[in-house]
């Protein structure tokens, strides 16, 4: 299923599903409670296997590869989907590239039938020392945690970077969420006071920088395709919106100062796919896919969230209403924009490899 | 001594066919030709392109993107790819003033000319130095080209033209013009009534003034034309279709024309990134900038690539919206970056040099390549017109 026709086939299946089952009406609904995820939609998703593509198929999953990451988030950022999925998707390449048997063996069923849910520590998270027999200390952002099951987190053990993986529900971990402005994601801060660690929670990269580099490609990529569903669904909307809404005896659409700009947004739109479908072909060995995924990251979600925020703009009164759904991407868009490294720290890390190329 | 290159016959080995372009180009690319090229113009110019189109015909690349049915060599389109991507690589020159005769005569008349049309014409662009012009902008008739005045009135075997046109490049140094007419004022809409014709630019009554340019230069000019007579087999296609078959002409600026530019783009965004390594690329505005940059740059790069690879599976399946996002997309990227390296270089960027032809759009002359920049927002179709297009028959938003 890797070739380019299962890739438009899956993407179709995805949004098809979602469209139905996560209309617009409903994610307006969620951003004004208070729920940490959509758990029957989780379980709706696992049960059709969008929590196993990247599995390997050893470990029951689909075993596809970053095109089809790209294509599952491009829909659940399309429907502003409120699932933990990149912690996932992060998760179980961690685990491929650095897992113990052992390890593979605990965490990646579990990871490809949903009932695992992890939270992924961000590239400059707290480090913790991992040293002793038992783990301190407070690790804030982390994304999605107040729906995790498990915890990765970033320590140093024996002088080494390693990755610790903690469940939840472990005796001394403590999880405080905070709210933010897009409802359909959280973070949350992690607090570890006297938590019980032994090897089987550690992780030991060979190289541990390029691991990181690797999970930062792939966080990047999701990030990018999440941008790029919701820049869609949200000019989506506003066109359509454009061609009922009369003012002046006239649809507002026919106003070529509106028209203009919904030209323009679609063009940069069309602009972005390709960043992100390209960032997403090449393997994680080619030469150019870490400035790709940055790339496409730094480019897509800075287009979209500009997108996003004059969508607001182009309805009007109903637009700076919760009822309405241009908020919920625009919030969603400039989270993305923020995830996994601001827009600075991405150009001047696309700058040094242009410099070193 | 120079060796004999076989290119075509590596068709089938990549690798080979790269090799063997790459092996030539280094032999045979006019060495200087930046430097010579900024000092003349005109016939000077002129002799100077037709040796370097001389050179390139020697190993059959004079037109590398012409199938065999037009004279070409019917390369597939990736090594078509390959060829101009190695021009540019090797920074050989642009053929200028050959533009329309390589890209917008061919498409005009593989599809819409007679044979005899086909045989003569083609013939003397791939055997023979003719340089066409394309006339179809009027002072009245710009974004609104169907509204055109320029008139063709019948009379036995010929047809007799009087009116003007504007902004035809090349028209200086052109035997030949691709001209629309008005040979009936009474169709119901404006787009009914307009003729296709082949001008020979040395007929009588045809007469041409430069215009010159923001650049300095005066690349493009003023047709008059004053009871000027073409012979009726010059007429391409039916009487009154010149509307269609200018869609023809048109839809060719979209494609690998557009491809050799941003690959010649691509080329020198790196070197000019490397040539700041001590100067702004250590200013962290401007190296942020010029990251991100980079990112607008891939994104066109890859939307042309998906628009050749569609047209290699299928022309006739090709994305018809593709092209209008590339034009709008390709234009003002051109236009910030040019901009950019303004405002990155400073004062050096304001001092006046003549213009280098065969530079498309980078010579890497700062203020030259940022003036030129407007001829991809405002030719061939403005960008309000690409966002009318896209508004109208892409999101299906009504007219205004
Ligand atoms: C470098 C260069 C080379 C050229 N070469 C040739 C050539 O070889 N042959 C040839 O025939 N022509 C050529 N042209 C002419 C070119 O095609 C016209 O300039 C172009 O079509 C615009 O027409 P105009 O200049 O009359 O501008 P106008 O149509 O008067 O436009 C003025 C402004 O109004 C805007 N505008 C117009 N209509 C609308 C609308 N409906 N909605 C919103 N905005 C609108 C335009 O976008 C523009 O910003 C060339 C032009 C340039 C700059």
């Amino acid at each position: 299923m890797t070739d380019e026709i299962g890739i438009g086939e899956l993407a179709e299946s995805f949004s098809e599903f979602l469209g139905t089952e996560w209309p617009r009406e409903k994610a307006v609904a969620y951003a004004r409670g208070s729920a940490v995820y959509a758990e029957d939609l989780w379980s709706q998703v696992a049960a059709l296997g969008w929590t196993a593509l990247t599995v390997p198929e050893a470990q029951a999953g689909l075993g596809m590869g970053l095109s089809a990451t790209a294509a599952l988030h491009d829909a659940l950022g399309a429907a502003a989907a409120p699932l933990p999925m990149l912690g996932n998707t992060l998760a179980i390449a961690l685990i491929e590239a650095a897992g113990t048997a052992d390890q593979k063996e605990a965490l990646l069923s579990g990871l490809a039938d949903g009932s695992v849910r992890a939270s992924f520590a961000h590239p400059d998270a707290t480090i913790l020392d991992a040293d002793g027999s038992v783990l301190d200390g407070q690790v804030a952002d982390m994304l999605d945690v107040a729906s995790a099951t498990h915890l990765f987190l970033r320590g140093t053990h024996a002088g080494k970077s390693v990755w610790i993986v903690l469940p939840t529900a472990t005796s001394g971990v403590s999880i405080e969420r905070t709210l933010l402005a897009d409802a359909s994601r959280t973070l949350g801060t992690v607090i570890l006071s006297s938590v019980a660690i032994s090897p089987e929670h550690l992780m030991t990269p060979e190289d541990a920088a390029a691991l990181d580099d690797d999970l930062l490609r792939v966080a990047a990529v999701s990030l990018a395709a999440d941008a790029l569903g919701g820049g869609n669904a949200t000019l989506a909307a506003t066109v359509d919106y454009m061609k009922g809404r009369e003012q002046f005896d006239r649809v507002i659409g026919s106003f070529q100062a509106l028209k203009h700009r919904v030209a323009d947004h679609k063009a940069a739109l069309e602009a972005a796919r390709g960043l992100v479908d390209h960032a997403a072909s090449l393997d994680a060995d080619a030469p150019s896919a870490l400035l790709a995924a940055l790339t496409a990251k730094q480019h897509v979600t800075r287009v979209v969230a500009e997108i996003a925020r004059d969508c607001i703009q182009l309805h009007g009164g109903v637009g700076f209403t919760s009822e309405y759904v241009p908020h919920i991407y625009l919030k969603r868009a400039k989270l993305n924009e923020a995830l996994f490294g601001t827009r600075s720290v991405v150009l001047d890390r696309i700058a040094d490899i242009l410099e070193a190329a | 001594m120079s060796r004999t290159y076989d290119i075509l016959g590596k068709v089938g080995d990549e690798q080979a066919f790269r090799q063997e372009i790459r092996e030539w180009l280094a032999e045979c690319t006019p060495k200087n030709w930046r430097v010579k090229w900024q000092g003349v113009r005109e016939e000077d110019l002129k002799s100077e392109i037709i040796a370097w189109l001389g050179e390139r015909r020697k190993v059959g690349l004079g037109t590398p993107h012409w199938p065999k049915e037009w004279g070409g060599p019917g390369l597939p389109f990736t090594y078509q790819i390959m060829v101009y991507e190695e021009l540019s690589r090797a920074d050989a020159p642009e053929l200028d003033m050959f533009t329309i005769s390589l890209f917008h005569t061919p498409a005009t008349l593989f599809e819409h000319g007679t044979q005899e049309q086909k045989d003569r014409y083609l013939h003397g662009i791939t055997h023979g130095t003719d340089i066409w012009c394309q006339g179809f902008s009027e002072p009245g008739a710009g974004s609104d080209l169907a509204s055109l005045r320029t008139s063709a009135r019948r009379e036995g075997d010929h047809y007799v033209l009087n009116g003007q046109k504007i902004w035809s490049s090349g028209a200086m140094n052109a035997q030949y013009c691709l001209l629309l007419a008005r040979t009936d004022n009474s169709g119901k809409r404006k787009h009914d009534g307009i003729s296709y014709f082949i001008l020979d630019m040395k007929t009588p009554g045809v007469e041409v003034r430069p215009i010159r340019q923001i650049t300095g230069e005066s690349e493009f000019a003023e047709i008059f034309m004053d009871d000027v007579k073409v012979p009726v087999e010059n007429l391409i296609g039916a009487e009154g279709n010149g509307w269609n078959i200018a869609q023809s002409t048109l839809s060719t600026e979209r494609g690998l024309l557009i491809f050799g530019s941003v690959e010649r783009l691509a080329r020198s965004f790196e070197l000019d990134g490397k040539d700041a390594r001590d100067t702004w690329m250590r200013d962290v505005q401007f190296r942020r900038e010029y990251a991100a940059l980079y990112g607008e740059l891939q994104s066109v790069r890859l939307m042309i690539r998906q628009l050749l690879i569609e047209l290699e599976a299928n022309p006739d399946k090709a994305s018809p919206t593709l092209p209008t996002f590339i034009k709008l997309i390709w234009g003002p990227f051109l236009q910030r970056y040019t901009e950019f390296l303004l405002r990155a270089e400073g004062l050096e960027t304001q001092k006046w040099q003549p213009a280098i032809p065969g530079t498309s759009n980078s010579s890497r002359l700062r203020f030259n390549d940022f003036l030129k920049s407007y001829g991809w927002t405002i030719a061939g179709g403005s960008n309000e017109i690409m966002r009318n297009i896209i508004s109208e028959r892409i999101l299906g938003l009504p007219r205004g």
